[in-house]
This record gives structure tokens, C-alpha cells and sequence, in this order.
């Protein structure tokens, strides 16, 4: 370590990175430009840069890996800016874990969208902004630094926004679009805080002299920065309470839903903490909030994905709870089992998220499980799919996500947070009740496709079927081959089923081996309660889950009754949960009426001319060139002429005090 | 006791001389020649005037002449300063190349060209004398220049200047007065003694003088000429306004802060300054969310960024000096750059190139143009990897370094706040919309997009401007 600039980076394939992260951007470019020209073909193109990306992750793995004196990587910086702003790309177990991920699942759901957006009338322009996607988040997981990772937190949002807001005609996408925005953006002023406090303190926004300066930096000021940068982890990620964006995020194609909202891009404040693992690893308070605000998403997400009936918005409010766990592993050190976690969640969820789609390609549309039903016949391939993924995140033993669940709860135990251990079980039973009832619902009793909505208690319908059809440029006008989105769900189905085995073995398992350089061997806890203790009581929680889920839904006499049942629960359902708890309606509170009347406030007082500008000036052109002087008694002037006195007067009584002292 | 201006140094002002020169030439030839000459002879006279009085100034780097028994003191500083009046002065020049009929534009640019010869000479004015003939030459010009445009709304905000424009004219002169009276001198190093802390003429009289400056500066509550002003001018003057006038006031007020105030009383005595600059910073960023025309919205840009530049002058160090020039200059460029988009955009004097909604959908029919504009508007929000991002980390570093660090706080939360304004013009540029096609886009005058082309050359290197071994920027820490 002769130069901590970069205590992290790589020597081996230095070109290779590179080229990895700009052949995304050259995809999006090409696709942008040539859209026209290319029109199928763009799909195609973004795809193949999609899978030699993932190819260049792959080759580039013994560089992201291989140890220098104890320390991983050199000082390779592309761009020396100042001293102390260097700018350079990074290639660890953490950033090459996330590349995997992001060209990997990232390709595959590009050759899923193929299929998933023929025949719609900016099909160019949506693989453009799906490449773009790539590069955003490539740029942000393999920056060694702050800025470079502020870029692309920043990046990514913007493609997030363009992606939610793909179908612009729909008023309901635009304003999910903004939403957002406007909380990634405070988000983003976290980072940004964070960063200025860093460099004031190091003097550098490298990751490497951050981290080793983490001790010198005083419990306040850690604090500060770890807060900082838990506002933009927490905006991006979907934690409480900014999280109502990532439900409404869904107004976007069930791709985007897929890859951005599933899979890659929510995940980012679990990599930002696992990343920064050194600063909260020096700071118990910071622990304690960003373990205890996971915990809390967690739940929260479960409570809220009971009582959905859009599917997309079940799988949303499960994304955000499955990410709650991700954020309180991490949060409270237990780091190898929170990235564990985004790791076999990407494939289940991703998989979750494309079976949907699959439903709602077939269903021209339709997203409300209470008008489907019965689907098991018609849509096999699907129900098998949905099926694999909802046994990987319920837990079942074998599949990945009990690894990776489980390992979450133990860790929030082993780091002496027995509270979250007992959310983390709790959250688990809920979770099998409210995917069971999402499979129960879609695939099993009879299709309700033909009933009148009002009678299953829908109350707005919006005939998905009619409406939305035709504004996607007529979606199903001409079918793509069905190879093109099943072939995807089918590779997905492997690594959801088998992902989690790389944990297998405890603290000898390939992925503690994999990680321990870089988030150092953790000792062994003294628990009184072991890891077999832990699955059987998860599994015990997560048997009564499916077990209720059934009882409500899955027998016999239910399924017969179906159409009454979800009638009385969407009519019956509490104020409370309909409204998600009122988190919505605090923030509009909070945020919106605020700096509405705020911008009223300066509208009227401070800036007089927006509200009345019109109204004075079709007066004066009215009046002729007389009423030019006349303006100067419409109150503009005296107003202004008001502040003027005010600050001399202030200026003058500040000075004469000051110099008669 | 000697009068002020027995002794006349020619030499000393010749690149004022030339500039001075230049306009009278812009006239002359407009009146004999029209007739034969080709269109933009004005506009190239001025060019080559204004270039000429540039190499002038810049000979001067490195000599240190206190010319007019020190009513003129030539140095580095006012080298500095001088160069960025008249980077101003040649950006608003390129914008007047986007249109309108040449015997319009004679006049016009002959009182720009005046107008920067009273910002050259508040770069290097120091006595209070100087220094009002040089506020005053300033904005006499513009007082009209304000006024060209054939709208109502222009006429009316160059008679708003004028009137409150003249209010603080007043004042500063009365400030002025009290300062005289205090020392017995017209020259601001004579304030520097240390018999003027207890002197309360010293401080009542330092209070109006810091008025007068705030009000050019347009610093909160002196501030609310500044957006009526800039949009009711033309495009360039606003252009010119922005930058030139900031510029020159700012000197002063360097001047003023740095070589003017005895020991000790200094810190108390900037104080309300700022606390209004912090002010401004918040005001500012709020006044543009409520904005719907760019020129005016850059007007409370402007608030806002002077309050940026105060925050590193706010410890009077000679590193806050280095970082408050340097982020001027990286504001008059990516500033300049927005208003050259801008340019580009509006015919003539059609002014609606400059209605924000109209930049809707620009992405996908200009997309160089948008992407120019965002990276100007990136860089003002002081995004990175833009110049404006390292101006403002260079600012926060001095603020919070000499104990300024409520500075610095504003300074974070209007950043915030504007990343929300300039946030929405970028946004509205990449959301599709089929109304309008390319071909109802003007395509531009070359002059404006050269101007926006240099501007772009300039904030990309400023942003490299640390490479160089130049010394100008240690280290932040």
C-alpha cells in the first residue's frame, strides 16, 4: 500500500474494463442515432452489447480477484483531475459481484424485451434507453471514487426517469416518472453532501483514502456522512419513507420493472453501504439506524404486498421488502449476507417480474389478479416459472433465497440485533402468505377474465384490455416468437434455483472465500441460537403463511367462492392499508404543498411580476404609450423601492451600532 | 493637498483609450459608409477593437503603474478583471450577430462598447472618485442599451433601472461622501489606517458604500431589479449585464474588502455582506423555480452565483481571491454558453426563444443543442464532472476553511435547490413531443453558435484547468 490514492483496483485488464463500460454507452448511442435505419434490428444490437458485456465481465473475473501484498488492485486512474480527484475505474469481488448482475441478468432481459416490445412505435429509442441503463449503472459500480459513483447514482435515475415515463401518453407513467425524480434527486443531494463533507475532511474523493482516513474522522462527523449517504441509499432503494416512488414505478414496461426496479438499479444503496462497509463499520449508531430503517421497509413491504391486487404492484412492494432485508444486513455488518441477498434475488425476482409479464403479454394488458384466475392451463410455462420464483423467495430449503434470507436473519443476530432477527422471521411468514395468494389467485380456480369488474369490487376499471392496447402502438398486432420471452424465464430458472448453493458450508462456502478479502473474516458469534435453530423457525413461520394463504385461497370450497371473496376483501379493505399508510399523503404534505406554497410565497412577495405580468401588460398595451409612466404606479417599483429602504435602513442601523461602539 | 487628477498617465489607459476609440469608429463608419460597406461592419470593427484593447491589458500582466496619483492602479488584479469585462463584452458582441438590421445595431454597439470602458475602468479604480465615474459610465450605457428592444416590456425595465439604479447611485455617493469626510482622501487605501475603527463616519460611511455595491451585485433585498431588468432587455444586454457588470462590481468590492479596511475592523464590517450574499444564495435558487422564461431565470442564477463568489472572498484571503476568480471566470463562460443557446434559438427579436416551454422536445430535433444547454446548466448547477463542480468544491474548501461554515452550508442547500430548477429546463429539452418538427426550429446565426462552441471549448477546459502547473490553484486541502 505504498499509495493509498487506490488501495482497490486492477492491474491485470485494464483495457478490458474499459470496454466493458463504454460498450453499453456505444449500444445506446448507435440505437439512438440510428433508430430508424435500424428498427428491428436495434433490439438485437442492444442485446448483443448486453451479452459481450457480460462476456467482458466474465473474462475480466481473475483481475477482479486477485490479491497485490494483501491489498486488491493499483493506482490505475484514468483521469488525474487535481490531486486527490482522480478518477478511475475499480474492479473487486463487490463491483464485479454487481457487474455479473447488471450485463449478466441485464442481457437476458434485453433479449426478453424483444419479444415484450414488438410492434411498439419507439422500439429503438426504448433499447437506447436500456443500454443507457447499462452504462449508468456500470459507471456507477465500477467507479473508485465518489464522483465517478455520484455520476452515475445520477445517471441512472435519469435513465430510470426516461424508462417509467417510456409510454408519455399515459398521464399516470408521467407523473409516476416524476415522482421519482424528484425523491432520487434528494437522494442525490445526500451523496453529494456526503461527498463535500469527505472532502473537506481527506481532501480526496478517492474510496481508497476515505476508508483508510475512516478512524480519524471523529463520531460526529462519521455520523454525518454516514446519514449523508444513507438519504441517497434510502431514495434509491426504496426504503421508508421514501419509498412510494418504487410502487408507481411500475406504470413502466414490465422489462424496466424487471431490470431497473428488481433487479439491478434499487439495489444500489446496498452496494453504496456494502461499498462504504469500512465507514459503518467504525460507527454503531449508523448500524443501528440502517439496520433498523431495513427492518422496518422490510415489514412495512410485506404489510403492503399483502393487500395488493395489481401483480406488479404485489411484486413491487415485495422488491421493496426483500430489499429491506438486503439493507439491514448490511446495514448491521452483516455485509456478505445483505450482497448475498441482491445476488439471489436478482434471479428470482427478475424471473417473478418476467413470468408477470408473461401473464400480461397474454392478457393483453391486464395487470388486476382479481380478473385472472384459472391460468395454470392456459399459461404453463408461466405458472411453472412464477412458481420457482415464488418458492425461491418464500424460502423453501434447496432454493436460493433461503441461503441468502436466512443468513440476513442470523446475521442481524450475531451482531446483537435480536429485534430485526425476530422482523426478519416475522417479515419471512408474511411473505410466503402474500405470494402464495398472488399464485393462488392468478393460477388456480377459474378464469374471471369475462366478469363484470364491478362485481369482483373493482371499482375504477380501467379495461386494460381496450384502452392500453391501443395506446402501445398495438401490442399484439404481430406476435413475436414465444421463444423469444420464455427462452430467458427458462435460463433464469437455474441460477433461482441453484444461485444460493455458493453459500453452502458456512464460513468455508465459495462466497465467504470470495468476499472475505474484501470485507475482512468476521469471528465467530457467541449466540445461543444456531443457524439450523433459525431455518426451522423461519420455515416453521413460513409453513403458516402458506398454510393461511391456501385456507383463504387454495381449497376447494375458495376457489369456488372466489368472485364473493374478492368482492367483500377489495370493498372491505381497511382505510389504513388502501392507502398504504398515508405515506403518500404525508410526503404531498410534507414536501409538495410545501414548496408549493413556498413558490407562492416568492411568486407574491418576492417576485410580484409572475402572477401579475399578463394582466399588466395587456394593460399598458391597451392604454398606449401614456400609460408607460403610469406602469411605475402599478406598485412594481414602489415595491422594489420597499426593499431598497428596508436594506439601507438595516444596513444603516448595523452600522451606525457597530460605529458608535 | 494635492487635487486628484493633476497628473495624466495616457499610457496607462491606452487600452481604455482604444476602446473608447473603437466606438467612435463604430459610428463613424456607420454614418459615412453604410451605404457601400457590407452588413457587419459594425460588428467587426467592434470584434477587432475589442480584441485589440484585450492585447493591450494583457501587456500590462506583470507591471504595477498607480496611475492619476493612484486613481489607477495597474496590476495583475485589474489585468484579471479587465480580460473577463471584456470576455464578457466580445460574448455579448457574438450575440448581437444573430440578426436585426445593421443601422440598429451601430448605436448599439458603440454604448456596449462604452459601457465596458466604465467596467475596465472599475477593474482598476482606486479612489472613490474613479470608482463612481466608472459605476456611472457603466450604467449610463445601459440604462439605454436596456431600452433598445421595441417592446414595452423593455422600456419599462429601463426605466425601473434607472430609477433604483440611481436611488443606490446615491447612496453610494453619500457613502462616499461620509468616507471622505472620515479620512480627509478620496483614495481607499487611506481608510486602511487604524484610526478609522472608531471613527463613526468611517462606518456609517463604509455602510452606504457596501449598499451601492450590493444593489449592482444585485444582492437580496437589492436584488429585484436584476430579473425584470434581464428579461426586458435585449438578449445580449442581459448576456453583457450578467457577466460584465458582475465582473467590474466584484473588483470593487475586492478592492474594497482586501485593500480599504484597517486590521481588526474588517470581519465585523463585511459581516451584513455576507449575510446577504448567504441570503441570496437561497433566494436566488428559490426565485428560479417559479420561472417560465430563461433569461429572467438567469437573472436569479446570477443572485444566487454572485452570493458563491462572496462565500470565497468571505475570509479575505488571498486563496479566496484566487478560487472567487476563478469561479467567476467559469461563470461567465457557462453562463455566456447559456445565453448563446439561447441566441441560437430566438430569431432576431422574437423573444420567444427564450419562453422555457419552448425547449420542449429540443433533444430529440437539436440534440446538440441540447446537449450544449444541459451541459451549461450542469455546470451552473455545479454538477460534476463540470468546471462549475470544482469552482464550488474550491469554494467550499476556502468558506469552510476560514471558519465560514454557514457559507458553505447555504451554499449546499441552494445548490440544492437549484439542481430542482435547472433539473426541470433539462427535462423538459428530453421529453418527446410530436408538435413541433426541425424544421420550425431556427437554424441560427454562425456568430452565436461559434460563441456557444468557445464557451463549450472553455468550461471543458476549465475543468481541466488543475493539470496545469500553473500554481494558480493549490491544493484543496
Amino acid at each position: 500500500m505504498a499509495n493509498p490514492e487506490h488501495v482497490m483496483g486492477v492491474v491485470g485488464s485494464y483495457p478490458l474494463l474499459i470496454a466493458l463500460w463504454l460498450l453499453p454507452l456505444a449500444g445506446a448511442v448507435l440505437c439512438w442515432a440510428f433508430g430508424p435505419q435500424l428498427k428491428r434490428a436495434a433490439g438485437w444490437l442492444a442485446t448483443a452489447v448486453a451479452f459481450a458485456a457480460f462476456a467482458l465481465t466474465v473474462a475480466s473475473w481473475g483481475s477482479g480477484t486477485q490479491s497485490l501484498n494483501g491489498a486488491l488492485g493499483a493506482d490505475q486512474p484514468l483521469v488525474r483531475w487535481m490531486p486527490g480527484f482522480h478518477l478511475g475505474l475499480l474492479l473487486d469481488p463487490l463491483s464485479l459481484l454487481w457487474a455479473c448482475i447488471i450485463t449478466g441478468v441485464g442481457a437476458l432481459i434485453h433479449l426478453y424485451s424483444i419479444g415484450y416490445m414488438e410492434g411498439d412505435s419507439a422500439f429503438a429509442r426504448f433499447f437506447a434507453y436500456m443500454n443507457f441503463f447499462l452504462f449508468a449503472m456500470l459507471t456507477l459500480v465500477l467507479s473508485d471514487n465518489f464522483v465517478g459513483l455520484l455520476i452515475g447514482w445520477g445517471l441512472v435515475g435519469l435513465a430510470s426517469y426516461f424508462l417509467i415515463g417510456f409510454w408519455f401518453y399515459k398521464p399516470s407513467a408521467v407523473a409516476a416518472a416524476r415522482k421519482a425524480f424528484v425523491i432520487n434527486v434528494a437522494g442525490d443531494v445526500g451523496i453529494m453532501f456526503a461527498i463535500f463533507l469527505i472532502v473537506q475532511k481527506t481532501g480526496s474523493i478517492g474510496f481508497g483514502n476515505a476508508f483508510a482516513a475512516a478512524d480519524t474522522y471523529g463520531p460526529t462527523l462519521l455520523l454525518a456522512i454516514c446519514i449523508s449517504l444513507f438519504i441517497g441509499a434510502a431514495a434509491k432503494s426504496a426504503q421508508v419513507p421514501l419509498h412510494t416512488w418504487l410502487p408507481d414505478a411500475m406504470e413502466g414496461p414490465t422489462p424496466v420493472s424487471a431490470l431497473i426496479h428488481a433487479a439491478t438499479m434499487v439495489t444500489a444503496g446496498v452496494y453504496l453501504i456494502a461499498r462504504c462497509a469500512p465507514l459503518w463499520s467504525h460507527d454503531g449508531n449508523a448500524q443501528l439506524l440502517v439496520g433498523t430503517i431495513g427492518g422496518v421497509t422490510a415489514l412495512t413491504g410485506a404489510v403492503l404486498g399483502m393487500v395488493q391486487w395489481d401483480i406488479k404492484r404485489i411484486l413491487a412492494y415485495s422488491t421493496m421488502s426483500q430489499i429491506g432485508y438486503m439493507i439491514m444486513g448490511v446495514g448491521v455488518g452483516a455485509y456478505e449476507a445483505g450482497v448475498a441477498h441482491f445476488f439471489t434475488h436478482a434471479f428470482f425476482k427478475a424471473q417473478l417480474f418476467l413470468g408477470s409479464g408473461l401473464i400480461i403479454h397474454a392478457l393483453a394488458n391486464e395487470q388486476d389478479v382479481r380478473r385472472m384466475g384459472g391460468l395454470r392451463k392456459r399459461l404453463p410455462f408461466a405458472f411453472i416459472a412464477m412458481l420457482v420464483g415464488v418458492l425461491a423467495i418464500c424460502g423453501i430449503p434447496g432454493l436460493s433465497g433461503s441461503f441468502s434470507k436466512d443468513a440476513v436473519i442470523q446475521g442481524a443476530l450475531n451482531h446483537g440485533h435480536p429485534w430485526l432477527y425476530a422482523v426478519g422471521i416475522v417479515t419471512a411468514g408474511m411473505t410466503a402468505y402474500y405470494m402464495f395468494r398472488m399464485l393462488f389467485v392468478t393460477f388456480f380456480g377459474r378464469y374471471r377474465g369475462e366478469i363484470d369488474p364491478s362485481e369482483l369490487g373493482i371499482r375504477h376499471p380501467e379495461f386494460a384490455g381496450t384502452a392500453a392496447h391501443a395506446d402501445t402502438g398495438g401490442h399484439d398486432s404481430h406476435h413475436a416468437p414465444a421463444w423469444l420471452m420464455n427462452l430467458p424465464v427458462a435460463i433464469l430458472i437455474v441460477p433461482s434455483i441453484f444461485a444460493g448453493w455458493l453459500l453452502y458450508g458456512g464460513a468455508d462456502s465459495p462466497w465467504h472465500r470470495f468476499f472475505d478479502p474484501q470485507f475482512g473474516v468476521a469471528a465467530p458469534a457467541n449466540v445461543p441460537i444456531s443457524e439450523l435453530t433459525t431455518t426451522l423457525v423461519t420455515l416453521a413461520f413460513v409453513a403458516v403463511g402458506i398454510l393461511v394463504a391456501y385456507l383463504r385461497y387454495g381449497t376447494a370450497a375458495a376457489r369456488e367462492s372466489a368472485v364473493e371473496r374478492l368482492r367483500r376483501e377489495s370493498v372491505g379493505m381497511w382505510p389504513i392499508l388502501a392507502n398504504a399508510f398515508y405515506f403518500d399523503v404525508a410526503l404531498d404534505a410534507l414536501f409538495v404543498k410545501t414548496s408549493e406554497m413556498l413558490g407562492r410565497l416568492v411568486s407574491r412577495v418576492l417576485d410580484p411580476h409572475v402572477v401579475d405580468g399578463t394582466v399588466r401588460e395587456a394593460a399598458i398595451a391597451a392604454q398606449g404609450s401614456g400609460a408607460l409612466v403610469r406602469s411605475l404606479q402599478t406598485g412594481f417599483v414602489r415595491a422594489y423601492a420597499v426593499f431598497l429602504a428596508v436594506g439601507i435602513a438595516c444596513f444603516a442601523a448595523f452600522y451606525a451600532f457597530h460605529g458608535v461602539h | 493637498m494635492t487635487l486628484p487628477f493633476t497628473h495624466v498617465d495616457w499610457a496607462a489607459v491606452a487600452p481604455l483609450e482604444v476602446l473608447a476609440a473603437t466606438g467612435l469608429l463604430v459610428l463613424l463608419f456607420d454614418l459615412v459608409w453604410r451605404p457601400f460597406a457590407p452588413r457587419g461592419l459594425s460588428l467587426s470593427v467592434a470584434f477587432l477593437g475589442t480584441i485589440l484593447t484585450a492585447a493591450l491589458i494583457a501587456q500590462q500582466y506583470g507591471t504595477n503603474v498607480a496611475a492619476f496619483n493612484g486613481g489607477y492602479i495597474v496590476g495583475n488584479f485589474s489585468v484579471l478583471f479587465g480580460e473577463v469585462v471584456l470576455l464578457g463584452t466580445l460574448g455579448a458582441l457574438a450575440l448581437m450577430g444573430r440578426g436585426g438590421s445593421d443601422r440598429e445595431s451601430a448605436g448599439t454597439i458603440a454604448l456596449l462598447l462604452w459601457s465596458a470602458c466604465g467596467a475596465l475602468l472599475l477593474a482598476a479604480a482606486a479612489t472613490t472618485m474613479t470608482i463612481f465615474l466608472g459605476i456611472e459610465l457603466l450604467s449610463l450605457a445601459l440604462y439605454c442599451l436596456c431600452g433598445l428592444a421595441n417592446r414595452k416590456s423593455a422600456r419599462e425595465a429601463a426605466l425601473k433601472y434607472l430609477l433604483l439604479s440611481s436611488t443606490a447611485s446615491a447612496v453610494l455617493l453619500f457613502g462616499m461622501a461620509l468616507l471622505f469626510g472620515a479620512s480627509g482622501s478620496v483614495s481607499l487605501a487611506a481608510l486602511a489606517s487604524p484610526a478609522m475603527v472608531t471613527n463613526p463616519l468611517f462606518w456609517m460611511g463604509s455602510g452606504f458604500f457596501l449598499v451601492g455595491i450590493a444593489f449592482k451585485l444585485s444582492l437580496v433585498p437589492f436584488h429585484a431589479w436584476a430579473p425584470d431588468v434581464y428579461q426586458g432587455a435585449p438578449l445580449p444586454i442581459a448576456a453583457f449585464m450578467t457577466v460584465v457588470t458582475k465582473a467590474a462590481t466584484i473588483a470593487i468590492f475586492a478592492r474594497f474588502a482586501y485593500a480599504a479596511l484597517p486590521a481588526g475592523a474588517s470581519q465585523m464590517l463585511l459581516l451584513p455582506v455576507w449575510a446577504i450574499a448567504g441570503i441570496s444564495m437561497i433566494v436566488g435558487n428559490v426565485g428560479m423555480l417559479a420561472q417560465h422564461d430563461l433569461k429572467r431565470l438567469l437573472g436569479y442564477s446570477g443572485i444566487a452565483q454572485v452570493g458563491y463568489i462572496l462565500a470565497a472572498l468571505a475570509g479575505t484571503t488571498r486563496l479566496g481571491l484566487r478560487y472567487a476568480f476563478f469561479y467567476l471566470v467559469v461563470y461567465a463562460v457557462m453562463n455566456l454558453g447559456a445565453f448563446a443557446v439561447a441566441a441560437v434559438l430566438s430569431s432576431g427579436d422574437d423573444e420567444e426563444g427564450t419562453q422555457i416551454q419552448s425547449y420542449r422536445g429540443l433533444g430529440a430535433r437539436r440534440p446538440l443543442l441540447a446537449a450544449a444547454m444541459t451541459f451549461f446548466l450542469l455546470a451552473l448547477a455545479g454538477l460534476p464532472p463540470t468546471a462549475g463542480f470544482l469552482g464550488k468544491i474550491l469554494i467550499l474548501a476556502v468558506a469552510a476553511g476560514t471558519g465560514y461554515l454557514w457559507l458553505a452550508a447555504l451554499l449546499l442547500v441552494g445548490t440544492a435547490i437549484s439542481l430542482y430548477a435547472y433539473a426541470k429546463i433539462i427535462l423538459a429539452m428530453y421529453r418527446p413531443d410530436h408538435r413541433v418538427h426541425a424544421a420550425d426550429i431556427p437554424r441560427g446565426a454562425p456568430l452565436p453558435w461559434v460563441s456557444l462552441a468557445l464557451c463549450l471549448v472553455a468550461t471543458v477546459a476549465l475543468t481541466f484547468y488543475p493539470l496545469l502547473p500553473s500554481g494558480l490553484l493549490p491544493l484543496v486541502k
